[in-house]
């Protein structure tokens, strides 16, 4: 893992690296910053609960236009949200009441959550936490 | 086994029937557990699993305490304003 002195790029784009890993893959931020246990938990955590939302309400809750504010929290889990929402858009996928109330809960959190674990991996990173504690992690 | 996989893939096409019992408020306790599990994993700089685990239980039947209360003392106020 790079640290401070020896890495070949600038810091603040090692920071928009973190942050732009975090938001690719939930976890992917803690995980290039060294800390790999965290990364398993939040990746697990994060994605069980964005498909647990799904299954619930099908993939038709993702609907970047109909439902504009959960797709905004929703897309916060992951880019990959955003080729769910086409998907959901192309077809005619049923979505009612309280299936639909639940799945949207339960994404547009799994978005929100992960919003926390991109700042918390950015801060991680810019604070050096992952660095100096990294090597560490891996032997307790 | 087979026909296992295709009908779980397919749940992710139509919605899953949640009635309006009681029991539709279970759904929230997969929720709160991950909850728990995000926040603790963000507090804690290095994460132990023994210590890990122990904290995520703690807080996910703090929360959980708390929302049931919550429900009781929201029911009542229901119950007092309509009797």
């Amino acid at each position: 893992m790079p640290t401070k002195s020896n890495r070949p790029f600038d810091h603040t784009f090692w920071l928009c690296l973190v942050a732009a890993a975090a938001w690719a893959v939930p976890g992917g931020g803690h995980f290039l910053i060294g800390q790999r246990r965290h990364a398993y938990v939040f990746f697990a955590a994060i994605v069980f609960t964005f498909l647990i939302g799904l299954y619930i309400g099908s993939i038709g809750i993702v609907d970047p236009v109909g439902a504009k504010p959960w797709y905004l929290a929703q897309i916060l889990t992951s880019p990959v949200i955003g080729w769910i929402g086409q998907i959901a858009q192309k077809g005619d996928y049923p979505v009612y009441g309280r299936p639909q109330d639940y799945g949207q809960i339960y994404t547009a959190l799994a978005g929100l959550m992960n919003l926390l674990c991109i700042l918390n991996a950015v801060y991680r990173a810019y604070s050096g936490i992952g660095e100096t504690i990294g090597q560490e992690e891996e032997h307790g | 086994m087979a026909e296992g996989f295709p009908m779980l893939l397919a749940g992710f096409f139509a919605p899953v029937e949640i009635g309006t019992t009681p029991l539709s408020l279970l759904w929230m306790f997969p929720l709160l557990l991950s909850i728990a599990v995000v926040y603790k994993a963000t507090r804690l700089r290095v994460l132990f699993w023994k210590q890990f685990v122990l904290e995520v239980l703690v807080l996910f039947l703090t929360l959980s305490g708390f929302m049931i209360l919550a429900g009781m003392v929201l029911n009542l106020l229901v119950w007092l304003i309509t009797s």
